[in-house]
């Protein structure tokens, strides 16, 4: 059961009455590697630097003409669809994304997330501005249009005033204002002292549709405004007017505009591929390629060397360069070619005249004849030049024809070329040349008014092949083997040399806007003429191809060079050329001689094999060189931030650059050429997009790179980098001046440890022979050797055994002395047995009065020589030894120390003594051993504690 | 988005001044080289507040009649929409125009909204006749849907029976 009635629609676009012309530029494919063949590409942004960047579902790309490279969002939280990329005048990168997150390209190409302290939108970020002072507008879909001034973020929504909180786009104005496009028109709105401004252009303003898909400014500062059901419209700002280009908008939401000053709007639609309107004549059409036909169109760019980019539903990016546009279904071989005043095509080909039928897109045969030259003269006449019928003028508004033959005063029936001023008509033909004075309807019956130049008036030939009629009012000819002619007040001049070179056939003339003449020759390539000298340009110039078949100048005065490689375009100031080829769809062309002319609009019309070529001078100053930048460098393949360092160490000298040179025109003729100064000696050519330099000796170094897409290097702008690889830290100065210093020290260190160290066995040296010399004085003291004797006077008689034994102690005690003495260190058992044989002495001397006790251990160990002897003579010396008090002297050995100790009884009267013998031990034990040596005096005892040596060389 | 839970709530009764389907009827066709399928359901519920223009539109898929079998029916609901899991398709938002559906009179509006038809959402701008009289509205609206907008899957052996676009109108009276 069907309840409602079936509507049935039937929408026709490709409405043919609206759209004229027919000839489309050439689009190439821009497709992303296999990995990323089925990324969905949905905006497309050219950075100052010449780059192409790309915003897709699948992140952000960045496209050299070549390859795609993707930067991802450093983490998977959010959404990885672009959907505004923005470059503002400080060169920051603001990257908005479909979860409303923002991200700057930070160094080494690393997207960091922008975190205001607002918080960032929670909404598809739709696009991006810049405002007076450096704000930041941000626009988007969802939350309204947000400004950023550097410190503060500010909201500007439907409570603001805005219609509506879906903004579609945002672009500004001269005052830095932001113009967006929403669900309820355009807004215009500004920041000012932290008060929000916003004024509404609505549909009671004039303005077709509220919805607003596209806003773009052009020079004068006026708008264009796509919408959503209306199409196109302009909004004049100093009269606040619209003015709408199709009241029945054929072509559905307009999504995208771009546009190309002073010539032509385009317009990107959602489901009608792409439609351009021409500023110029108010035509509107679609772009009828099949690869966009139908498609949803979400991007347009038109980059700085007149390409236009276009991104959709349909897989890969498309450009096409909007300089050169073709018209595919034509007469085989074109032999001339006429864009009439009045906009009309026509073509001569061998079998006929052709005229362009622009709504069936046909070139329908207007007369069978061999045309090989078409002007068009200030009458409107159309003549019309054959091969061996003579010419015909024909008046294509009422299709009356005359024939004109030799009969008429021509000179031959071949007219190779045309050219007139006025009432005068020049031809140039196979028997010479032609003047038609045509100031009678030349259609009447009746002689027309000529005048003929031939061999015989002066030419070099009569075989003409070009006729050209200058600023100056010369008129002049190519001919076939003799050079170039012209002539001035019925005089000819005949130049059958220049610059050297001897002049043969000479194809095609042009003048520039400074009024030099330039033609071309058969095979020598192009001349120019100053008035004065010539000048050739040759293969060494730049010019490719000598099979050079026309030459013609441009509306900017620009010369173009046809011939069958292609099309290049010479600036005559300059002299630099740029070369259109195959990358642009000037394939196989095949001209013919002179098949070119200018159209009514400026453009110029170009024959060839099978199809009509259009060359629009576009008003946009493009760029004419690669634009060549340094991508990378990276230091044993770790990447560099090279912008901020140039400062390289001893072992980072194995250095790759990598460059690019962006020409999208045609990526695949780009060359390079680079040096490293300080280390090559001179250009290196290549066409691979790095160098690698290893090894780099310490120094400075600036690498320098050009670029070129027409492998003339000599004006093309040079990029540098200078870097320094610094020499290893021990070639530094700091390095040896610290070296220096540390030996320096070393060795004044050394010098004052040895110096320390002779001073040290000076000083003992003389402390032992003082000591020696003490102990010896004390020995032969005359005191002991007097007492020893009245010891011995006393036990010679009563026992004489003894006093043998007494005698030989004492002889004893006297060669142990000299035998020690020059020793440094003796064993303890040494010292002991020459102490006991000195107490042996003394007891006889003392008897009981006196007691020495000795304990001490087997251990080894060492003592200075005569030191206990020393000890205990002191104690000798200075106590009384009495009956009633007798003297106890103990040694004793301990572990570190041995000790002296004696009971203390000092007597009264001192005898005479230096109070050297203790000094001199204190001083040597000092000399050889870290322990001191203690003395101590406690009540009733003195002890002198020496320390003990362990292993006789300490 | 409020406009949507009264329309969920059906019964509980819409709030003052909305205007309320009192009949509405959906249908839609798909034309595909080898089948024509046509179904229809007179429960489409929708609600607007002529306040702020405001809408909300819904109707359950199980309730369309018509095809050309109760087979095709079955494959709608099971293969197709998965009426179990995604039980209605809806349409809520804004109406662009700046009119007021109070005064009688004929408009073509424009409404913006969220179209969530398999569980997926798509903003649409549906172009619509409204007619505004004594008793109410009466809107009648067509638009198409691609299926593949909506995550819809048609296997290969039936390609040639489902069109990848489907057309569908609609027609309601909506009363005070």
């Amino acid at each position: 059961m069907i309840v409602l009635r079936v509507h049935v629609f039937i929408l026709s676009f490709w409405a043919l009455a609206t759209t004229a012309g027919g000839q489309t530029p050439f689009f190439v494919e821009h497709l992303p590697d296999e990995v990323h063949r089925d990324v969905k590409m949905s905006l497309v942004y050219e950075a100052s630097d010449g780059f192409l960047w790309f915003g897709s579902d699948e992140g952000l790309f960045r496209y050299d003409g070549q390859q795609y490279q993707q930067f991802p969002v450093p983490d998977s939280l959010g959404s990885n669809t672009v959907t505004a990329i923005f470059e503002d005048e400080g060169r920051r990168f603001w990257i908005g994304y479909e979860d409303g997150r923002i991200f700057h390209l930070g160094p080494a190409g690393r997207l960091q997330l922008w975190e205001p302290e607002e918080g960032l939108p929670a909404a598809r970020i739709s696009g991006f501005g810049q405002g007076k002072d450096g704000i930041i507008w941000l626009a988007t879909y969802g939350e309204g249009l947000y400004c950023f001034d550097g410190r503060r973020m500010y909201n500007i929504a439907t409570e603001d005033g805005l219609p509506g909180n879906d903004v579609y786009v945002v672009v500004t104005d001269e005052e830095g204002r932001a113009w967006i496009g929403t669900d309820g028109g355009i807004s215009v709105c500004s920041v000012e002292g932290g008060e929000k401004n916003v004024r509404n252009i609505t549909r009671a303003d004039g303005l077709p549709d509220e919805i607003v898909r596209a806003i773009i400014p052009d020079s004068k500062g006026n708008f264009w405004i796509g919408t959503y059901d209306k199409g196109i419209c302009y909004y004049d700002t100093r009269k606040q007017a619209f003015s709408v280009v199709q009241e029945d908008w054929p072509f559905g939401p307009v999504s995208t505009l771009e546009l190309f000053e002073g010539l032509e709007l385009w317009a990107g639609t959602e489901g009608q591929g792409l439609v351009r309107y021409s500023l110029s004549t108010g035509q509107l059409s679609a772009i009828e390629f099949e690869g966009l036909a139908g498609k949803k169109i979400y991007g347009l760019h038109k980059d700085c060397e007149g390409n236009i980019w276009v991104v959709g539903n349909h897989k890969p990016a498309y450009a096409a360069n909007r300089q050169f546009e073709f018209i595919k279904e034509t007469a085989d071989n074109i032999q001339a070619v006429l864009a009439s005043r009045s906009g009309r095509l026509w073509i001569g080909g061998q079998d006929g005249l052709y005229r362009y039928d622009e709504d069936k897109r046909v070139f329908r045969l207007y007369k069978k004849e061999n045309v090989i030259s078409l002007f068009e003269s200030q009458a409107g006449t159309i003549w019309v030049g054959t091969f061996g019928n003579g010419l015909f003028c024909i008046d294509p508004a009422t299709g009356r024809e005359r024939h004109l033959t030799e009969a008429d005063g021509l000179s031959n029936g071949s007219i190779l070329d045309i050219d007139g001023r006025g009432p005068y008509i020049w031809l140039a033909t196979l028997g010479g040349v032609t003047e038609f004075i045509c100031d009678t309807d030349v259609f009447a019956p009746g002689h027309l008014q000529v005048k003929r130049f031939d061999e015989a008036s002066g030419l070099g030939t009569n075989f003409i092949y070009s006729v050209f009629l200058d600023s100056k009012g010369r008129t002049w000819f190519g001919t076939d083997g003799e050079g170039l002619s012209y002539i001035e007040n019925g005089q000819i001049h005949n130049f059958a040399e220049a610059d050297g070179i001897a002049l043969k056939a000479i194809y095609s003339i042009t003048e520039d806007s400074r009024g030099h003449i330039w033609f071309s020759s058969g095979r020598d390539g192009v001349f120019e003429w100053d008035g004065r000298r010539f000048q050739r340009l040759s293969v060494k110039e730049g010019i490719r191809d000598m099979a050079i078949t026309s030459l013609i100048t441009d509306d900017k005065g620009n010369i173009l060079i046809v011939h069958p490689s292609g099309i290049d375009l010479l600036d005559p100031a300059t002299r630099h050329i740029i070369y259109y080829d195959d990358e642009i769809g000037l394939k196989n062309i095949e001209p013919n001689l002179n098949a070119v002319c200018h159209g009514a609009d400026g453009a110029i019309w170009i024959g060839a094999q099978n199809r009509l070529i259009k060359y629009t001078a576009l008003n946009e100053n493009l760029c004419i060189h690669p634009r060549v930048s340094l991508t990378s460098v990276s230091a044993f393949l770790a990447p560099v931030d090279f912008r901020q360092r140039q400062v390289f160490s001893y072992n980072e000298n194995n250095l790759v650059f990598e460059y690019v040179g962006l020409w999208y025109t045609a990526p695949s003729k780009v060359r390079y050429r680079y040096m490293l100064e300080g280390f090559d000696l001179g250009w290196i050519y290549s066409r691979d997009r790095q160098a690698n330099y290893s090894n780099l000796p310490p120094g400075a170094y600036t690498f320098k790179l050009a670029a070129t897409e027409n492998e003339a290097f000599d004006d093309e702008p040079v990029q540098s980098y200078s870097f320094v690889v610094q020499a290893p830290y021990w070639r530094q100065w700091w390095f040896i001046l610290l070296c220096l210093a540390a030996s320096g020290s070393g060795i004044a260190w050394f010098i004052r440890q040895r110096d320390n160290r002779l001073k040290r066995e000076a000083t003992l040296k003389k402390e032992k022979i003082e000591s020696q010399f003490e102990a010896l004085k004390s020995q032969i003291n005359p005191h002991f050797l007097f007492n020893s004797f009245n010891t011995l006077i006393t036990i010679i008689e009563e026992n004489p055994e003894m006093a043998v034994e007494f005698v030989e102690k004492l002889s004893d005690f006297y060669r142990s002395i000299l035998q020690y003495r020059e020793m440094e260190v003796i064993s303890l058992e040494e010292e002991v047995e020459l102490v006991q044989n000195y107490a042996f002495l003394l007891k006889k001397r003392f008897g009981d009065n006196l007691s020495l006790t000795v304990r001490s251990g087997s251990r080894q160990a060492y003592i200075a020589p005569l030191t206990l002897q020393i000890l205990v003579e002191n104690a000798v010396k200075h106590n009384i030894i009495s009956k009633s008090r007798p003297l106890n002297i103990e040694i004793c050995a301990e572990e570190q120390y041995i000790t002296v100790r004696n009971n203390l009884q000092k007597k009264i009267a001192m005898e005479i003594s230096t109070g050297f013998g203790l000094q001199s031990i204190v001083n040597r034990y000092a000399l050889l051993i870290d322990r001191a040596v203690r003395i101590e005096e406690t009540e009733g005892y003195f002890s002198v504690s020496i320390p003990i040596i362990k292993n006789g060389k300490e | 988005m409020a406009l949507f839970c009264c329309l969920l709530m059906w019964n509980s009764g819409a709030g003052q001044g909305y205007y309320q389907i009192g009949e509405g009827a959906i249908y839609f066709k798909s034309d595909a080289p080898l089948e024509l399928i046509e179904a229809s359901s007179d429960k489409l519920r929708g609600l607007i507040n002529p306040a702020d223009n405001s809408f909300a539109f819904a109707v359950k898929l199980n309730t369309f009649q018509g095809f050309n079998s109760p087979l095709q029916r079955e494959h709608f609901n099971e293969n197709y929409m998965e009426s179990k899991k995604y039980p209605e398709a809806t349409f809520s938002g804004k109406i662009i125009e700046n009119v007021d559906l109070s005064q009688p009179g004929t408009y073509t509006i424009r409404a913006k909204g969220k179209l969530n038809i398999h569980g997926v959402e798509q903003e649409r701008i549906i172009k619509s006749e409204v007619v505004s009289g004594k008793k109410g509205l009466e809107v009648v609206s067509s638009f198409t849907v691609l299926l593949e907008e909506h995550d819809i899957t048609i296997p290969k052996i039936v390609y040639q029976k489902i069109a990848e676009e489907i057309e569908v109108q609609i027609r309601a009276t909506l009363l005070k």
